[in-house]
């Protein structure tokens, strides 16, 4: 779906990650961790052709990302991020109705049947279906996910790239947030997530990615990814491991007893 | 709705002047443009002034409500940009060196356009356009120009010239006739059709810069291209009738309590609401104290700010 290769990400001409070569296949949850600053955000929006690419080479279904207008990039990559705020007014189905604007022509003002379609079927998936004349700005912010969710999936984009969906959640919104990107990488779409809980990540990823300072410090199956020794490197901080009741391994930093 | 009341703004304004007119009168004139007085009254001097009326107001909002989208900033009016305040510069240096009347306009259109690109590029940031930048820019430029323009009245050579300068900067639509309003239209035009081929763009801007590039929108674009438009109406209308304040600042609220914060609609209403009130605004203008005429723009001004205070206020409490 998504092929990455010896790709570099700048800030204001800065080299922050270089030599990234990873893929992103169809169905996969893939985890991305790293420490504050190391360029996640930077990464998810190069990715998604909101930055240039300066060096290295970003593939969609075998075709060279920066030869991609807007419009078909948007059919392919939906990035889900919740940091900017916006003043209007707006309902649940004014915003993820926004997830549309790639299907549409210059000319075309007026909502299909395919719109409407998608919409609802969006709304639904992020069980939000009374909430389509809700006012946005009443929410709470577990609801206010599911709605960025909501327009991603009204963009119908086969892989979608989230911005650390669960902060600002609390732990049972989080939990359904992930629980809501895991069924879609069952139902076949590849979703890519920055996060900062490695348990989290533990739980919901099939693949991890663990980001040092400027470059891929682990990537692999979540087991191998998240161990202490890794984490202790990415983190600066001595880890520990535990496992569940089930056997699952589950990773802390080390707190003085 | 929006339609019937501009319609009925605009009939009901042919019959204020300083010639009563009855209404056969005037229908007669309408089908005959060319037979008799009241024909050329109701020809050359109300229906030129109704039509100028729709236009100013209509680009007015428009660029207004494509500003306040573009900024994600409420209080965004179209003369943010120096547009206005870098046409009544040239305008009034203009006077001062004695060009000939009708140079004025292009004049003021030209160096309208100008001051907009200054700003611009200023604002530039990227391939895109930093609002605070934008706003910080044009509030500048602005200031700077209105001190040369208060210099520039405290020595003009006579009375004469600082009183036609400062009833150009009233804004009024008194004295324009088909020629002027046959020079701007084509940027109107262009402006109106940039503004609403912007429409689906600016809905997504709504959400951020960040949502509208991720859902396809080409950010940079779509930004240069509102901007574009938003200048040639601004200065169309500033040529056309002075500075006229508070209709871009206020109609795209009015509009939005109306229809709603989609653009499509929004932008559409704005444009009816904006020319609705100035053709009323400019009929009680003439009217009211005839024979003599209050200034437009302080008028709308009177009209405007009780107005924008009535919605903050009362904003506010909705809110609260």
């Amino acid at each position: 779906m998504m092929t990455v290769r010896d790709l570099s990400v700048f800030v204001a001409g800065h080299e922050l990650l270089a030599g990234l070569s990873f893929d992103i296949l169809p169905g996969e949850f893939l985890g991305i961790l790293g420490a504050n600053g190391v360029g996640k955000t930077t990464l998810l929006r190069t990715l998604a052709g909101l930055r240039p690419i300066e060096h290295g080479n970003v593939r969609i279904d075998d075709r060279d990302a920066r030869a991609l207008s807007p419009a078909e990039r948007s059919r392919a990559i939906a990035l889900i991020t919740g940091d900017e705020l916006f003043a209007d007014r707006l309902t649940v189905r004014e915003v993820v109705s926004a997830g549309r604007y790639p299907h549409h022509h210059w000319w075309q003002w007026r909502e299909e049947r395919s719109d409407a379609d998608a919409i609802a079927y969006a709304l639904a998936a992020v069980d939000l279906e009374g909430f389509a004349e809700r006012e946005f700005l009443t929410l709470s912010s577990g609801e206010r996910q599911r709605v960025w969710l909501a327009l991603a999936l009204a963009q119908e984009a086969p892989l979608m790239l989230l911005d650390e969906p669960t902060s600002h959640l609390d732990l049972r919104a989080a939990h359904e947030i992930l629980h809501l990107l895991r069924a879609q990488a069952s139902g076949g779409k590849a979703v890519v997530c920055v996060m900062h809980d490695p348990n989290e990540a533990a739980a919901f990823s099939d693949r991890v990615i663990l980001l040092g300072k400027g470059g891929i410090l682990a990537a692999g199956p979540r087991e191998t990814v998240l161990s202490p020794e890794r984490l202790e490197l990415a983190y600066g901080l001595p880890m520990e491991s535990l496992r569940t009741e089930s056997g699952a391994p589950r990773v802390f930093p080390r707190h003085p007893a | 709705m929006l339609t019937a009341a501009l319609l009925l703004a605009a009939v009901g304004a042919l019959f204020v002047g300083g010639t009563t007119i009855g209404p056969n009168a005037i229908f007669g004139a309408l089908m005959h443009p060319h037979q008799g007085e009241i024909a050329t009254i109701v020809w050359q001097l109300r229906l030129s002034r109704i039509a100028i009326g729709a236009t100013v107001g209509a680009a007015l909002a428009v660029a207004g409500a494509l500003l306040q989208g573009l900024l994600r900033n409420p209080l965004a009016d179209p003369y943010l940009t120096g547009v206005s305040a870098g046409a009544a510069v040239a305008i009034v240096l203009g006077f001062l060196a004695g060009i000939g009347i009708a140079a004025i306009p292009p004049l003021g259109f030209v160096a309208g356009l100008a001051t907009t690109a200054i700003v611009a590029t200023l604002a530039r940031r990227g391939s895109g356009i930093d609002s605070t930048r934008l706003i910080l820019g044009g509030v500048s430029l602005s200031a700077l120009f209105a001190a040369i323009i208060a210099l520039a009245l405290t020595r003009a050579a006579s009375a004469g010239a600082a009183q036609a300068i400062v009833g150009w900067l009233a804004g009024t639509l008194s004295g324009r006739g088909w020629n002027e309003l046959a020079l701007a239209l084509p940027y109107v035009a262009l402006g109106l059709a940039l503004a609403f081929l912007s429409a689906p763009a600016l809905n997504a801007l709504r959400l951020g810069d960040v949502r509208a590039g991720s859902v396809g929108v080409d950010v940079a674009r779509a930004q240069w291209t509102i901007l574009a438009a938003t200048s040639l109406l601004a200065a169309s209308a500033v040529t056309l009738s002075g500075t006229i304040g508070f209709v871009g600042l206020i109609i795209p609220h009015a509009a939005r309590r109306i229809v709603g914060s989609d653009a499509r609609y929004a932008l559409l209403a704005s444009a009816l609401l904006g020319a609705t009130l100035v053709i009323v605004a400019d009929a009680v203008a003439r009217s009211a104290f005839a024979p003599a005429e209050i200034p437009l723009g302080v008028l709308l001004a009177f009209i405007g700010v009780p107005t924008f205070l009535y919605l903050y206020l009362h904003d506010r409490r909705a809110t609260a």
